[in-house]
């Protein structure tokens, strides 16, 4: 670090890198510009936010907009939805995804290959593809607008799978034979020996996870767009929604509504960007 | 001492539980696996064949019968009146992909050259320009809504201050894929520049230094040692941006619901309204096994270029 500011000072610095700072300080403007603008409408007041000319930051705070989208709005109940959602199905993930990920690693049993690219072939295979039969089906077991219908399709996945096992492949032969020797069973192997190994490529996949959980969208659209088990996501659209006859009416709600459906997600992934960064250049790399 | 432990063990007696190693038959082992077959089977194979069967019915949601009628749904959607929404639907979401995926790698290219500096500010700067990529859709789409809307919307008063007239972003055909695609543009641009930066160190120096030893300059630095190495990553970019962006369909949704008059009805869109809206399911489920038929030769497609075109160094 003090090298770098020495060589700084002394370095007389070209037109160019003069121009490319104030590019890019320009660009960054731009860039934060559509989150400080949520972020401003959010807290004016109804009058304020649809005014013609619109003010560029509140001239009156109005932070009730908050506490109203959360109890007039219902979005604390969304909160609990999604939270309960997103619970679930990182559970079934990680659970039946780590038993799975153990059998394709170590598994001795014939045919092994075949079904490991079952499960890679169920990678090409979207949701947006497949929703209609699913959908049928969920209708028929009476899980519309129920929680075990916005989790079980989504219990398995087939990237956790295929990262875990890669991930489980990777640790030396000796530890887990380390495992059985004192005794271990298959399941004691894997949660002493196989997970604690393995323990950042698990962090960065639940990471993974959980934005795909948090952020989904498709899915719950289709199966639980009724109130009781409505999530974050599909709440805010119907927010615009209900609204969209008297369509500015609303706004300063709304930004309220997005900031509060994205606050989590950005504050956790604000504390873990080094892990998530290493997570994407890892999957470029390869 | 290992030998000694392991012999000591050997003479007792086995224990009981069926999920040791020593027990364990194949058997146990296959169980492991089998919950997620099971649920891979009933929630992604099983529909597919069910979605193929569908389309040689006339099965709606508004008669209570379905019987098999054969073409009918296929005739209907390449040759009949369902034609001229598939065309449509496949010329809106190539046109999306593209845009999409010209923004992820070019812009981030651009992106990445730009912010390539390692001081304080820039790390900064550089957080802030990624940030949007942890915004969930559902929030992009709902805040570019408002900064788009034509009477009210900040975009218009900024370039009402420049002199130029409001645009109706999201409500005429010329302009309502274009601001879909700056929705997205804003959310995704980011998340190239970083890929294309954690690549760029992992260049070494050394051929910058040899390079510039021989007299060359930045710009042919850059395509004869930066571009060639970061084609791998290129790659993957592409790969991976157009599968994601061939399933498209929050930000339409939320922003145009497909319109006005079909203009941004992707071909998610285009499944989702015989499906949900005309709940057509014989027509829905034909367009969907399309759709499946072309994410598979994009898969494979993709694989076979990336198979061909990376690997400099590993």
């Amino acid at each position: 670090m003090p090298k770098n500011t020495l060589i700084d000072h002394h370095e007389k610095h070209s037109a160019g890198y003069h121009v490319q700072t104030i590019v890019v300080v320009l660009i960054t403007i731009v860039m934060f510009f559509p989150l400080y603008w949520m972020i401003a409408t959010s807290l004016k007041s109804a009058e304020e936010s649809q005014l013609i000319i619109p003010t560029m930051y509140p001239h009156e705070f109005h932070p009730e907009n908050y506490v109203n989208v959360m109890t007039r709005a219902n979005f604390s109940k969304y909160y609990l939805n999604t939270i309960i959602m997103t619970a679930g199905i990182m559970l079934l993930q990680i659970g039946l995804g780590t038993l799975a990920a153990y059998g394709f690693a170590f598994g001795k049993y014939p045919g092994r290959n075949i079904t490991f690219y079952i499960v890679l072939g169920a990678m090409m295979i979207p949701i947006q593809v497949t929703f209609i039969p699913i959908y049928i089906m969920c209708a028929g077991w009476g899980l519309v607008n129920t929680f075990l219908g916005l989790i079980l399709p989504d219990a398995i996945s087939a990237y956790y799978i295929f990262m875990m096992r890669n991930s489980f492949l990777s640790v030396d032969q000796s530890y887990i034979d380390a495992g059985y020797m004192d005794g271990l069973g298959r399941l004691g192997v894997i949660w002493n020996v196989l997970l604690p190994m393995c323990k950042s490529t698990l962090f960065t996949v639940l990471l993974v996870t959980f934005s795909n959980g948090w952020n989904a969208y498709f899915w719950p659209k289709i199966i639980a767009s009724d109130e009781p088990r409505r999530v974050l996501t599909i709440g805010l659209a119907f927010l615009k929604n209900t609204f969209a006859g008297q369509a500015v009416a609303n706004q300063h709600e709304i930004m309220a509504g997005a900031v509060l459906a994205v606050l989590p997600l950005v504050i956790l992934f604000m504390c873990f960007q080094k892990y998530m960064m290493t997570g994407y250049s890892k999957a470029a790399m390869k | 001492m290992s030998k000694t432990r392991t012999q000591a063990r050997n003479l007792q007696p086995p224990k009981k539980t069926i999920l040791t190693r020593k027990n364990g038959s194949k058997l146990v082992d296959f169980l492991f696996v089998l919950p997620a077959l099971v649920f891979l089977a009933i929630f992604t194979y099983y529909p597919v064949a069910k979605l193929v069967q569908i389309s040689f019915t006339d099965w709606n949601l508004l008669k209570p019968t379905w019987e098999y009628v054969g073409l009918k749904n296929w005739k209907w959607l390449f040759a009949g009146s369902g034609a001229k929404y598939l065309w449509n639907s496949l010329k809106v979401t190539f046109l999306y992909s593209m845009g999409e995926i010209l923004v992820t790698i070019v812009g981030g290219m651009i992106f990445a050259l730009l912010f390539n500096r390692a001081t304080r500010g820039f790390t900064l700067m550089r957080a802030v320009v990624f940030v949007p990529k942890y915004v969930a859709m559902s929030s992009c789409a709902v805040v570019f809504l408002w900064i788009l809307n034509t009477d009210y919307g900040v975009l218009n008063y900024l370039l009402g201050l420049m002199g130029i007239e409001p645009i109706d972003w999201l409500n005429q055909e010329s302009t309502a894929l274009l601001s879909v695609l700056i929705t997205t543009c804003w959310r995704v641009i980011g998340y190239g520049m970083m890929i294309y930066l954690a690549a760029m160190k992992g260049i070494s120096s050394q051929y910058y230094e040899a390079s510039a030893i021989d007299g060359a300059n930045k710009t042919q630095q850059f395509f004869g040692i930066t571009l060639p190495l970061l084609a791998p990553t290129t790659v993957f970019l592409l790969v991976t941006t157009f599968l994601s962006s061939m399933k498209v369909f929050q930000s339409v949704d939320i922003l145009t619901s497909g319109g006005p008059a079909r203009s941004t009805e992707v071909f998610v869109y285009l499944i989702y309204r015989y499906a949900m809206v005309d709940f057509r399911m014989d027509r829905a489920a034909t367009s969907a096994v399309m759709f499946f038929v072309i994410l598979l030769v994009i898969t494979v497609a993709t694989m076979k270029v990336s198979d061909n075109n990376v690997n400099y160094d590993s």
